[in-house]
């Protein structure tokens, strides 16, 4: 276990730097002078002083080869220093960190209606195939698929907030606000909006998965043993089928993860949700270089976490793995 | 005893003895992909769509920026204006249509590009395997694994805006996953007896992977094309919903929801012009939903055993 748990690690190490290379790359081509837009944004500070200039390249080596570039960079990464941030002025670490938070209260909430909606109605649309319950799954969970977020997001502004005027536009708190159950509560209506649309259109595609799964399961034979037996439908589904059938489950939500981190880029910008996603956004429109690389890396860290944490829960909950079949 | 149990084994056992009269795999394909309600009526509504916005522009005088300042955000239904008119007096029925067109360009385009890449890199990594392939698919793990929109937000500010950058941007990053599906295939075809014994008659590895392995192929990609071409119109309409695709005054679909947004708590005149919202997002949901439905009939009525394998 330990030995393919380290071994699985290590392999993400070369993965890890390869993506730190691509990552850079594409980073480092994209357009704009760093230096001339710190000219812009701030005229007054440096002066067109070619010889000034000068000074500032090298301090900042722009000019430096690629591949130079690159592990100095990557020094400084490794030693903690993720860099300044051009367009918010504070240091990139203490930027993640306010922000952090905020994606994650955001993204483990639509995560778990994501959840509280998918397991029931996969397992009713499972257990019942081919009835008209079953039928309207698949085409809730087709539209789910094909809707555009951003654009669910807006209508579904226009009619809770615009119209209905249940939960506010945007934003992520009202301004002075007091008292503790005030405070909770303003917190609560401005999260319900952008949770529930990040966490519905994830329940079409897990719907699937449970359902397609737990079929599979209920093919077995063991499952024909404990109907033959005449053990109660819904101790057979739950205690027989529903367990095995939650292996793959737990892989799928697992390696999903990081698509709630990306989908909440989008999610997070149409609400003003204050969170990294709406960060790594506003980073890389601005040419916030710093930012945008560190957020990126940041994103593609918690991708080969979630791998990792998936290929482990695959582990934890089927023995037969353990053994040896798949091959650590 | 359970009742239920039974009813659902009685069905499926009726299922399977059901005969089947079948000549040839393309009537088979043909009979499936007929009995399949869904992609019928997927199909139906894409060359409808498909219609609508090639042809329709030819019966409307009206261009896309062509503008009406007597009617500033007129509702739908107004005279000359079914779908309504945004904040400068631009038809959005007329915007709907061209905005349309690109749209599915540039998902169509992205798909054929994404899928016949993907397949040339999967049909050489796995019929020849070897290092090649091992670097090939160490690639594909790597790209895979970096956040994907984030990586197209980038992409489009390091190539520039535009219908041919953003086919671009989405091709660069696409190709993945389906030359991992078809490398993956491939691999077993490798291995068949027929492969085998066309190798044992003298036939050259070109002409295998032409006439033995590419036509076995050919269900995933049909597949994955249409899986790709529903991506692709979703992220082209992201990209130009956060203002980096499609530039204004061209519409597309994403766009037009992004000069919507700035209006959706209502005008200055106190009115709210929802109509700017609902009818481009509602165009891209239609389009993707019914890709999909025909990749879903397409997937059933193609080949299930190599696909659902995938």
């Amino acid at each position: 276990m330990k030995v393919y748990f380290l071994k699985r690690f290590l392999e993400l190490v070369p993965i890890f730097f390869a993506i730190s290379i691509i990552i850079f790359v594409i980073m480092n081509s994209m357009p704009g002078d760093p230096l001339l837009q710190m000219r812009m944004q701030n005229p007054r500070a440096m002066t067109n002083d070619p010889e000034r200039m000068k000074e500032l390249r090298e301090y900042y080596h722009l000019d430096d080869p690629l591949p130079v570039k690159y592990f100095t960079w990557l020094k400084s990464v490794l030693t903690g220093d993720l860099g300044y941030s051009s367009m918010y002025k504070s240091p990139v670490i203490d930027l993640i960190a306010s922000r952090l938070p905020n994606t994650l209260v955001l993204t483990i909430t639509a995560w778990l209606i994501g959840l509280v909606f998918a397991l029931p109605i996969g397992i009713i649309s499972a257990v019942k195939k081919y009835s008209t319950f079953d039928y309207a799954t698949t085409i809730f969970a087709f539209i789910g698929i094909s809707l555009p977020g951003f654009w669910f997001a807006l209508i579904a502004i226009i009619i809770f907030s615009v119209n209905l005027g249940w939960f506010p536009v945007s934003g992520m708190a009202t301004y002075g606000i007091t008292g503790f159950w005030n405070i909770f509560s303003d917190r609560v209506r401005h999260l319900v909006l952008p949770a529930f649309v990040l966490g519905l259109v994830q329940v079409a595609s897990w719907v699937r998965y449970i359902r397609t799964s737990l079929l599979e399961v209920l093919d077995q034979d063991y499952v024909r043993t404990a109907y033959a037996k005449g053990v109660p439908d819904r101790k057979v589904i739950i205690k027989h089928a529903l367990k095995n059938a939650m292996i793959p489950i737990i892989t799928i939500i697992a390696l999903d993860i990081p698509y709630f981190f990306g989908g909440a880029l989008i999610i997070e910008t149409v609400f003003s949700w204050p969170g990294m996603g709406r960060l790594m956004y506003n980073a890389v429109i601005s040419s916030d270089y710093n930012l945008a690389i560190s957020c990126l890396m940041f994103l593609a860290i918690i991708t080969l976490i979630s791998n990792l944490v998936a290929d482990f829960l695959y582990v934890m909950v089927d023995p037969r793995i353990r053994m040896g079949r798949k091959g650590a | 005893m359970s009742k239920f149990f039974y009813k659902r084994k009685l069905d499926e056992i009726e299922e399977k003895a059901r005969p089947v009269h079948i000549n040839s795999y393309k009537q088979l394909v043909w009979t499936k992909f007929k009995s399949h309600k869904l992609a019928l009526f997927g199909a139906v509504v894409l060359i409808g769509v498909a219609f609508f916005t090639l042809l329709g522009p030819l019966f409307v005088e009206v261009g896309y920026e062509d503008m009406d300042f007597s009617n500033l955000f007129s509702p739908p239904l107004t005279e000359g204006h079914p779908f309504g008119t945004d904040e400068l007096g631009h038809d959005v029925l007329v915007r709907v249509m061209y905005g349309g067109r690109i749209s599915l360009f540039v998902g169509f385009a992205s798909a054929v590009i994404t899928t016949l890449i993907g397949t040339l890199v999967g049909l050489f990594s796995g019929f020849y395997g070897g290092i090649v392939d091992r670097l090939l698919m160490r690639f594909v793990d790597v790209m895979l694994s970096i956040p994907m929109f984030p990586i197209l937000i980038t992409l489009t500010l390091v190539f520039g805006s535009g219908i041919m950058n953003i086919i671009l941007v989405l091709t660069v990053f696409g190709w993945m996953g389906v030359s991992r599906l078809v490398r993956g295939l491939v691999l077993s075809i490798r291995e068949t007896e027929y492969v085998m014994s066309a190798r044992a008659m003298g036939v050259r590895n070109g002409r295998i992977i032409l006439r033995h392995v590419l036509p076995n192929v050919i269900p995933i990609i049909i597949v994955s094309a249409t899986l790709n071409m529903s991506y692709a119109i979703l992220a082209e309409s992201s990209l130009s919903y956060l203002g980096l695709g499609i530039q204004p005054p061209m519409p597309s679909w994403g766009n037009m929801l992004q000069r919507a947004m700035n209006y959706i708590l209502g005008t200055t005149a106190g009115t709210n012009p929802w109509w700017l919202t609902v009818f481009p997002g509602f165009f891209i949901f239609i389009t993707v939903l019914n890709v999909n439905f025909l990749g879903d009939g397409l997937r059933d009525a193609l080949d299930p055993k190599f696909v659902s394998e995938s």
